[in-house]
């Protein structure tokens, strides 16, 4: 048995509470929660999460401003609707971001219902994600799981100050010479 | 061969020349490629090949260090030590995703690193043979690291170039922990600073190596840099390596291997004398002094692992049958 079977799921993160809910990377793992104890031992070994969200990939509806513009996507889908939530690109460099919420009965439509509320142009990329299949970080467990990384804070690069060794090791280097200068 | 324009490139690797030209096209306006997107199958394969080597070597990497922890000289150096090989087992994963976005499947990359087939940075076949190595491996070999990391931050594939900013942040504690700890003892007592010479004059060699052959022997190098994913060359990197780390040595009163070294004023450059390639070649095909055991521990916790690995199976399995 070996572990390549395992899909793959998309991980969110918010930093902090009034923080944006960010696209954050993938984990696979053998099931959702699972997914969600991986994505938090590799991406909250630094104290910046408040909660976490995973999603299957293969459930994400994906599509480009290119892509949209060449083939607009439908907005009727059979069916009833459900709540997606929609996640855009803003800027090249950027992470994908939480826009919002829409109802829609595929993930088409739900695109197709994003771009009708926060406009095409809001987006280099949209994803629609179903609610229904998002496992978000209870609550509760914010303290078990964040706070650890909190109290290490010997993880933070700021509490080695080289630079200022560095200089004064300098500093000490000119004073001993100019004293060996001096005894000549 | 890659300065040439767009249609010969596309002929060579039989690629449709509009959807080559387009790709370009987006390249040069600065967009991230994104998992999904059309990209050249040389494309794909050269960031599998780079990406999943990166991966092993962060993984390997936990080792030379990880054999310290035991013996770490105070509490503080210890959660540090815990803390920083955590960190490359959590570079590892990153990097495993991102390539997995691109078709590659966790089980071929392991393979192909437990069979032997796979490289991973040469730094990590050398021996830890003194406390101080963990300070050289954090100034030194974390230090060539983030160069070269922070270049590929701003590649051309997105997830790709998204991981590596996580990991710059976090390697920059590597790096600081590691001068932090030189510059002590290179101030300490006798035995500390001959510890600290000791422990430089062994890694400041397979260092310089680390950022791979010349660029004349470089033959991936223009593809690679014409397309984004890199956008230094090694020898460029290691110049810069060179310039940061030469005055700082000498600033903590220790002797760089090199009598060739000299700062040249004309260039502003530290020019720095020639590097054994027979060994880099050497220790690339399998011969350093710790290829063996490396890939023995790996090979070991592969399998010390697999019964974790069944039970999340079949748990999920069982799940979903309940479902
Ligand atoms: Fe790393
Ligand atoms: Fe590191």
């Amino acid at each position: 048995m070996n572990d390549t079977q395992w899909p793959r799921y998309e991980v969110f993160q918010q930093e902090a509470e009034g923080k944006p809910v960010l696209h954050n990377g993938t984990v696979h793992a053998a099931d959702i929660e699972l997914a969600l104890l991986n994505a938090r031992s590799v991406f909250a070994r630094r104290p910046d999460a408040t909660q976490m969200w995973v999603a299957p990939a293969e459930q994400i509806t994906s599509r480009t401003r290119e892509e949209l513009a060449a083939d607009p996507p439908a907005a009727e889908a059979a069916g009833a609707a459900e709540a997606y939530y929609i996640f855009g690109k803003l800027a090249e460099q950027a992470q994908a971001s939480l826009l919002g919420e829409v109802g829609a009965a595929s993930g088409e439509a739900a695109v197709a219902a994003a771009l009708a509320q926060f406009g095409a142009e809001a987006a280099l990329r949209w994803w629609a994600v179903p609610a229904a299949a998002v496992l978000k970080s209870d609550p509760a467990d914010a303290g078990p799981m964040f706070a650890p990384a909190r109290e290490k804070t010997y993880k933070d690069q700021a509490e080695y100050p080289v630079v200022t060794m560095m200089r004064q090791l300098r500093a000490k280097a000119n004073t001993n010479h100019k004293d060996t200068e001096n005894t000549k | 061969m890659y300065g040439a324009d767009v249609e010969q490139i596309a002929i060579e690797l039989n690629e449709d020349p509009q959807k080559l030209a387009d790709f370009e096209a987006r390249i040069a306006r600065g967009e991230k490629i994104e998992p999904g997107d059309w990209m050249p199958t040389e494309y794909r394969r050269q960031l599998i090949r780079m990406i999943s080597q990166h991966a092993h070597s962060e993984v390997v990497g936990m080792l030379p260090e990880g054999a310290w922890i035991t013996r770490a000289p105070s509490l503080r150096r210890k959660l540090i030590l815990i803390a920083k090989v955590q960190d490359e087992a959590g570079h590892g994963q990153y990097l495993y995703h991102a390539a997995e976005t691109l078709g590659a499947t966790r089980e071929e990359m392991l393979d192909a690193l437990l069979s032997g087939k796979a490289k991973y940075s040469s730094i990590f076949n050398y021996h830890t043979t003194t406390w101080a190595d963990n300070g050289a491996i954090g100034w030194l070999v974390d230090g060539a690291a983030i160069l070269n990391q922070t270049m590929l931050a701003r590649c051309s594939y997105g997830p790709y170039s998204r991981a590596m900013v996580r990991i710059c942040m976090e390697e920059n504690f590597h790096r600081k922990q590691g001068q932090e700890m030189i510059i002590l003892y290179s101030q300490g007592t006798p035995t500390q600073r001959a510890m600290v010479q000791d422990a430089i004059t062994r890694w400041w060699w397979p260092t310089l190596m680390m950022f791979g052959p010349h660029d004349a022997d470089s033959p991936n190098s223009a593809l690679l840099i014409r397309w984004g994913i890199k956008t230094r060359t090694n020898d460029q990197l290691r110049q810069e390596f060179v310039n940061q780390l030469a005055p700082d040595l000498q600033a903590c009163g220790i002797q760089i291997p090199d009598p060739e070294l000299r700062y040249d004023e004309a260039s502003g450059n530290w020019l720095f004398g020639a590097i054994d390639w027979d060994e880099f070649w050497r220790v690339i095909k399998g011969d350093g002094p710790a290829n063996a055991e490396r890939m023995a521990a790996r090979r070991q916790a592969h399998e010390d692992g697999r019964w974790v690995r069944e039970a999340l199976s079949a748990y999920a399995a069982k799940s979903q049958v309940q479902l």
